[in-house]
Formats: structure tokens, C-alpha cells, sequence
């Protein structure tokens, strides 16, 4: 079975219809990527999957379970992490703060723990330095621990907001626009991670992006919106010579 | 490490004894009056005020500006136990404290209460509305308070026993700080600051930021209504003009010169802004002059407060942090 399996979703924000009848089946393990021109929906369908809107129509099911109507953090609980197109660290925070921040939901001590730290509590806190130090140092972002995250490099917010994301321990990962911003080598080493991304922490990843270098270099399958609407949909050489993908990005007749 | 912590904990206690011990012998000494003791006092109550705002306001995000109106609820629901309960008994001092705790603990339970009616249906939206919302509490609790004959009515409530010693202060502001300061340092705390960051990053990191947003309004509207309590056993008379808008305000004022994201500021502001207008009495009338002034440097100068996001990191910041420390 699927391991997200999306039917028939349809989006309307008053008389505008942003997607519709938008289909999608993610394997388990897949690395699928979502691309069209500025306003084909393409966002509109990740905050859709992410709760942040409840469809007009349609059928969300993530791992056995329907998520349609659910709020956005029980959403995450069941295993979907997102990164944003415009970076939102919690920039007053430090480093490490981002990282056990997303972790909380997997913390066991109570708020009673919390105000007379109790045992529990420091145990608690150790566990939870423990994983985000582990965590940083994947992503090489451990000399940092300390530092404000807002004061960060623009490639290394990129990193830690991934980091971020995977702290909740999810089972997929939604990236938006990940490569936003990069220059070519950035970009290449953006591609490696992904898919490093996903056989270290056993994931599907499903990403939005712009830079077609990107896309056809890491993406496995690849569907493309325009208008709301899927126009095509199949594996990068595929999409490539699709004379609907040119006109639809370069207009008729190029 | 356990060590360590040990050591600290044991030196925390020992400096504020020695506090403690330094003032209770100035006042025996006749340097310190009565007035300066019970100015004291005031300032431990205001730290608390301040601190428990700074949770919603500063820690948070949230903009709550009818922090008096839980103090208020607070301050009368303890009194009138006390009032009622204590009327022979006042001179026994092992049946006034069981009460007097039991008082204020009540007072800062019916605040909470007051806190969640108020939080839950406006912390459930994002934006300005806790903001006009709590404007009208404070403002709905005085007037409901001005027309019970019960509470005093507009005449205030008056005879409440004085239970509020320099000890009592003592004890409770630091317990009610060190509970504050706790709590903000564990992923709770972590949490609330989320929220303040981004709310919408926060929820999508699985935080559940309404109930963390409520649960935060209402153990800071305790806080506020158990140092009601303390207050109202401190001036043994009540008014419902002591607890107007312009009170919450005052509050504000403390907490943001101070530095809303910071405990430190908090307890600096309160300290502070009580004791100046009191110690410029002198200067008469240019005080209503040098205090506005002060301010205005302070928000030219230090924009987020005097101490900023910082903290005084030895007692306020739990060792393994003291390195990470932010706001």
C-alpha cells in the first residue's frame, strides 16, 4: 500500500479554483518531485497534505490513515515534516534550541516535571542534548549549537531547517523550493543530501522546486501542475521531452 | 555534574539568606523603617507580577494587557476567606498561616480559572485579539467587583488581617521565580518561545501551540492572583481602583524597560520602577518629570529593554545550559 495516497483533492479559495482533482501515490522510499509554473497550485497542494488548509474535496491517507481535517501538529505527530519555501527558523532561538524544539512532541516528562525538575526532567534534557548534538553533527552544523539561528549563513539556515524537520522523526518529508536561493555548487551538494536524506533516515521525500537541474537530478518521478490541473506525469527523461512541460513553461509555439 | 548542581543550589540558598539576614538586620538595626520594609515587599510582589506577565508577553508572544485583573481576582477571593475564616483567630499564628496559604493558593486557583476564560476562546486565534480581550476582563472584573456589596462594593474591602510579613514575601517570590524560571527551561519553555518565533513553523513541528499558549496564560494568571493574595494581606484594604487598567499598565511598563524576554529584565524592571518614584520623592513634582524621561531614554537607547535578551546567568540559567543560553 501507499505510503501517502491522495485522491481527487480540490481546492477552492472562494470562486478561485487553486488545485483540482489533484492525484498522487507516494512509495515508500520514492523521491518525487512537484513542479509547474508560479501559481499552478504546486504549494497550495503541500499546505493542503500539511493541514494548513481543509480540502474543498478529495481523500488525503497517510500511512493507513485518513488525515484529511486533521490540525497541522497531529498531522507531523502521524510522520509528515515540512520545510518552508521562505525560511521560518525560530530565529530568537539557538541552534540547538530549533532541533529540541521539533523533538518535543517525543519527550515523556510532564509539565509538572518541568516546573520542579524533577529526575525525570534531567534525564530528559540529557536525552534530548544527547539526539540534537547527534543530529547537528550530520548535518555539520555542531559548531553552531550555541549561536542564535538567525545569525546563520543562508546555506546553513537551508540545512537546519531540514535538520529541523527531521527531528520530529518523520516518514516523509516535504521540501519547499529546498535549492531556493543556491548557487550551482550548493545545489549539487543539496541533490547529494537528499538522497543521503533518504537512506539514512529511511524516508520518502516529495519536494517542490524550481531549478530544473535539480528536479530531473534527484527526483525519481516527477508530475507537473499548471493551473490547478496535472499535466503530466512520469520519470525525468520523460517529462523532459513532453511537448505540454515546454508550453506550459515557455508558452505556445516556443 | 549532580555534584555540581548540589553545589549551586546550596549557594543559590545560602545568598539569599544572607540577603534576607541583611535587611531584616538593617530594619532591627532602625535604618531600614517600616516604609522601606514594606516598599520591599512591593517590589517582591511587582517581580512576581512581572515575571508571570513576561511569560505570556515577553516568552510567549502573546500581548495580554489585563495582567491586573487576575490580581484582582486573586487579592479578593483570598480576603474574603480570611476576612471570614480568621475574624477572632488573627492573633494565633498556627491557625492564621494554614489558612492565609490556603487563602492565597485559593486566590491564585480562581485566577486561573479566570485566566482560562479568558485565554481559551482568544488564544485560539492568531493576532490581536487576547489584546482587546483582556483589556475588557480587567476592566469587566473591576466593575463586577464595584457593584457586589459583598466585596465592598466601590468603598473596598477593608479589615483584612496582616499576614503579609517580610518572610512570607520572601518565600514566595522566590519560590514563584524559581518555578517560572524552571519551567521556562525545559521543552515547555522551549515550546512557548516557538510560538513566539513563528506559529505557524511551531505547529508544523508537531507542537500543539493552543493548548501551550492557554496552559502558559493560565499558570501566569495564578502567579498573578497568588500575589494578589500576598498584596492584599500586605495594605489590608482593597480597592477595586487598585486594580484598573492603569495597574496592568504599570506592569507593562516594569516588564518591557526591563526586557520582556528575559526573567533578569523582568525582575530588574520591577525592582527598579518601584523604588525610583518612591526614592525621587524628594525632588517633589520633577519626578513626575525624571520618570517619564528615564523611560523615554530607555526606549531610545536599549530598544529591547535594559537587559535584552540576557540573563544573569548564575542563578537564573540551569547549569548544563549556562553555554546555549538564548532567549
Amino acid at each position: 500500500m501507499a505510503l501517502l495516497d491522495v485522491q481527487h483533492l480540490t481546492q477552492f479559495f472562494g470562486g478561485l479554483r487553486a488545485v483540482s482533482d489533484f492525484n498522487i501515490q507516494l512509495e515508500h522510499g520514492e523521491i518525487v518531485g512537484l513542479i509547474g509554473p508560479n501559481g499552478a497550485g504546486k504549494t497550495t497542494v503541500f499546505n493542503v497534505i500539511t493541514g494548513v488548509y481543509t480540502p474543498t474535496k478529495g481523500t488525503i491517507v497517510f500511512d493507513g490513515q485518513n488525515i484529511v481535517g486533521k490540525k497541522t501538529y497531529q498531522i507531523t505527530q502521524t510522520g509528515i515534516a515540512r520545510t518552508f519555501q521562505n525560511i521560518r527558523l525560530f530565529s530568537k532561538s539557538s541552534v540547538i534550541d530549533n532541533i529540541k524544539i521539533a523533538y518535543h512532541f517525543h519527550m515523556s516528562y510532564s509539565n509538572t516535571d518541568a516546573f520542579l525538575h524533577t529526575r525525570k526532567y534531567w534525564q530528559g534534557e540529557q536525552l534530548v542534548d544527547d539526539y540534537a548534538i547527534d543530529l547537528l553533527r550530520l548535518f555539520h552544523l555542531e559548531g553552531h549549537a550555541a549561536d542564535i539561528s538567525g545569525s546563520l549563513p543562508y546555506g546553513a539556515q537551508r540545512r537546519l531547517e531540514i535538520a529541523r524537520a527531521l527531528a520530529t522523526k518523520p516518514k516523509l518529508l516535504i521540501l519547499d523550493e529546498p535549492a531556493a536561493g543556491m548557487n550551482p555548487a550548493e545545489a549539487d551538494e543539496l541533490m547529494e543530501m537528499i538522497h543521503w536524506l533518504r537512506d539514512k533516515f529511511d524516508l520518502t521525500i516529495l519536494l517542490i522546486e524550481h531549478q530544473m537541474r535539480v528536479v530531473m537530478g534527484v527526483c525519481e518521478r516527477i508530475k507537473v501542475m499548471d493551473f490547478g490541473e496535472t499535466i503530466c506525469e512520469g520519470v525525468p527523461e520523460y517529462i523532459r521531452n513532453d511537448p505540454r512541460v515546454c508550453e506550459a513553461y515557455l508558452g505556445k509555439g516556443a | 555534574m549532580t555534584f555540581l548542581r548540589a553545589h549551586r543550589t546550596i549557594a543559590t540558598v545560602i545568598a539569599f539568606v544572607l540577603v534576607y539576614a541583611i535587611i531584616k538586620a538593617l530594619n532591627l538595626a532602625g535604618i531600614l523603617n517600616a516604609y522601606y520594609i514594606q516598599l520591599i515587599m512591593l517590589v517582591g510582589i511587582n517581580i512576581v507580577m512581572t515575571v508571570s506577565l513576561g511569560m505570556v508577553n515577553g516568552f510567549t508572544g502573546q500581548f495580554s494587557i489585563g495582567h491586573a485583573g487576575f490580581m484582582a481576582v486573586g487579592a479578593y477571593t483570598s480576603a474574603m476567606i480570611t476576612t471570614v475564616w480568621l475574624h477572632a483567630t488573627t492573633a494565633n499564628p498556627w491557625v492564621g498561616y494554614p489558612v492565609f496559604i490556603v487563602a492565597i493558593l485559593a486566590g491564585g486557583l480562581m485566577a486561573a480559572g479566570a485566566g482560562y476564560l479568558v485565554g481559551a476562546p482568544s488564544l485560539r486565534l492568531k493576532g490581536d485579539y487576547l489584546t482587546i480581550v483582556t483589556l475588557s476582563a480587567n476592566e469587566l472584573i473591576r466593575t463586577v467587583i464595584r457593584v457586589t456589596p459583598v466585596l465592598g462594593g466601590p468603598r473596598g474591602l477593608g479589615s483584612i488581617p496582616k499576614l503579609t510579613t517580610l518572610e512570607v514575601v520572601f518565600v514566595f517570590t522566590i519560590v514563584s521565580v524559581v518555578l517560572m524560571r524552571n519551567y521556562l527551561f525545559s521543552s515547555y519553555g522551549r515550546s512557548m518561545k516557538a510560538v513566539r518565533d513563528s506559529e505557524i513553523a511551531a505547529e508544523a513541528m508537531a507542537i500543539n501551540t493552543t493548548r501551550q499558549k492557554i496552559f502558559v496564560f493560565v499558570f501566569s494568571a495564578f502567579f498573578a492572583g497568588v500575589s494578589g493574595g500576598v498584596f492584599a494581606h500586605l495594605l489590608q484594604f482593597i480597592h477595586p481602583d487598585n486594580f484598573s487598567f492603569v495597574k496592568s499598565l504599570e506592569y507593562l511598563i516594569y516588564l518591557y524597560v526591563g526586557g520582556s524576554a528575559s526573567i533578569s529584565g523582568a525582575i530588574v524592571g520591577a525592582t527598579v520602577f518601584t523604588l525610583l518614584p518612591e526614592l525621587m520623592r524628594s525632588l517633589q513634582s520633577w519626578r513626575l518629570v525624571i520618570y517619564p524621561l528615564i523611560l523615554i531614554m530607555v526606549m531610545i537607547f536599549r530598544t529591547e529593554g535594559i537587559m535584552g535578551l540576557k540573563e544573569f546567568s548564575f542563578v537564573l540559567v540551569p547549569q548544563r545550559q549556562r553555554k546555549e543560553v538564548s532567549a
